[in-house]
């Protein structure tokens, strides 16, 4: 039975990586680029923090499916994150579009690093 | 010079606090009042009885539930929709990624609060509307999805995000 330990528990792991492999087919390398950077960029909407590439939720391989076939079709990386950012929201997006509110979520730590220096730098020269 | 530092020092931090404050204890009342309204997207799709879902399905004020026999959390929910639906209140159902036998006998089984389930085994109808699992609900005012919450569908989300919004409407008219 010890003798069997191993070998088994092998086997068992070695089936696990096996089913857990998508096979995505691509036409060139260029799409195929396009896509990994695609869906490391598109966040996942069922984890709190982490991309559709890192994440094997339902909903996750819809969307790898989906960014999958408009690749396939040609349309472009903006085309493609609108199409998701109109359905699961802006939320989607890793990178946000400098626009409105979101002018705070790119600048405002700078903002915010800057008044912390401008207050350090002032108070030891009082 | 000083105290405009010493002050600042004081400031920021409260700032800070303030808006994180903000954002983490009105999320859930955010998701509701800062979401756009938009159409419901077009679909072909039959009920649970194979029917053709008609155009006018989704007309007037519905509540659209997304469901699954294999959905825990729908269970939990399921005697709130039940006393929703007994209050005049009609939902129509999504059965989503489900088979529709399974369907069937999980309303048998728990009783039915939906006008009708639109059947949507591969998902979708539920990925056009932005579906990340089951349970969601969505609020229909004449085939515009005006609010959307995901989880359970409790007293408490319906009265801080549902309701007002219903209320509203029945005035307007």
């Amino acid at each position: 039975m010890k003798k069997l330990f191993l070998p088994i528990s092998l086997l068992l792991t070695f089936a696990l990586s096996v089913s857990s492999e998508l096979v995505y087919e691509f036409k060139d390398s260029t799409q195929e680029k396009r896509f990994y950077s695609l869906i490391s960029e598109i966040r996942c909407p069922k984890c709190t923090s982490g991309s559709i590439a890192s994440s094997d939720a339902p909903v996750s391989r819809d969307l790898k499916q989906k960014v999958y076939e408009l690749v396939l079709e040609g349309r472009s990386d903006i085309e493609i994150k609108t199409y998701i950012a109109d359905r699961f929201g802006d939320f989607s997006d890793y990178k946000p579009a400098l626009e409105g509110s979101n002018y705070f979520l790119w600048f405002g730590p700078f903002v915010f690093l800057s008044l912390l220096l401008i207050i350090f730098f002032f108070k030891r020269r009082v | 010079m000083n105290q405009i530092l010493r002050l600042s020092l004081i400031l920021l931090p409260v700032m800070i606090i303030v808006f994180f404050g903000k954002v983490l204890l009105f999320d859930g009342e955010k998701q509701a009042s800062n979401f756009d309204a938009k159409s419901f997207p077009v679909f072909q799709l039959n009920d649970l009885n194979g029917n053709l879902v008609q155009a006018d399905a989704l007309k007037g004020i519905k509540l659209l539930n997304v469901w699954a026999s294999w959905c825990i959390t729908c269970l939990v929910e399921h005697p709130f929709l039940t006393n929703l639906s007994e209050n005049d209140i009609d939902i129509i159902g999504l059965n989503y990624k489900n088979k529709d036998t399974k369907a069937i006998a999980w309303l048998k089984k728990h009783g039915n609060p939906y006008e009708l389930s639109i059947y949507d085994p591969r998902g979708d109808l539920a990925f056009e509307l932005g579906v990340t699992g089951a349970p969601e609900s969505f609020l229909i005012i004449d085939n515009q999805v005006v609010a959307h919450i995901q989880g359970e569908l409790n007293q408490l989300k319906w009265d801080s995000i549902f309701l007002p919004i219903i209320n509203a409407e029945k005035q307007r008219q």
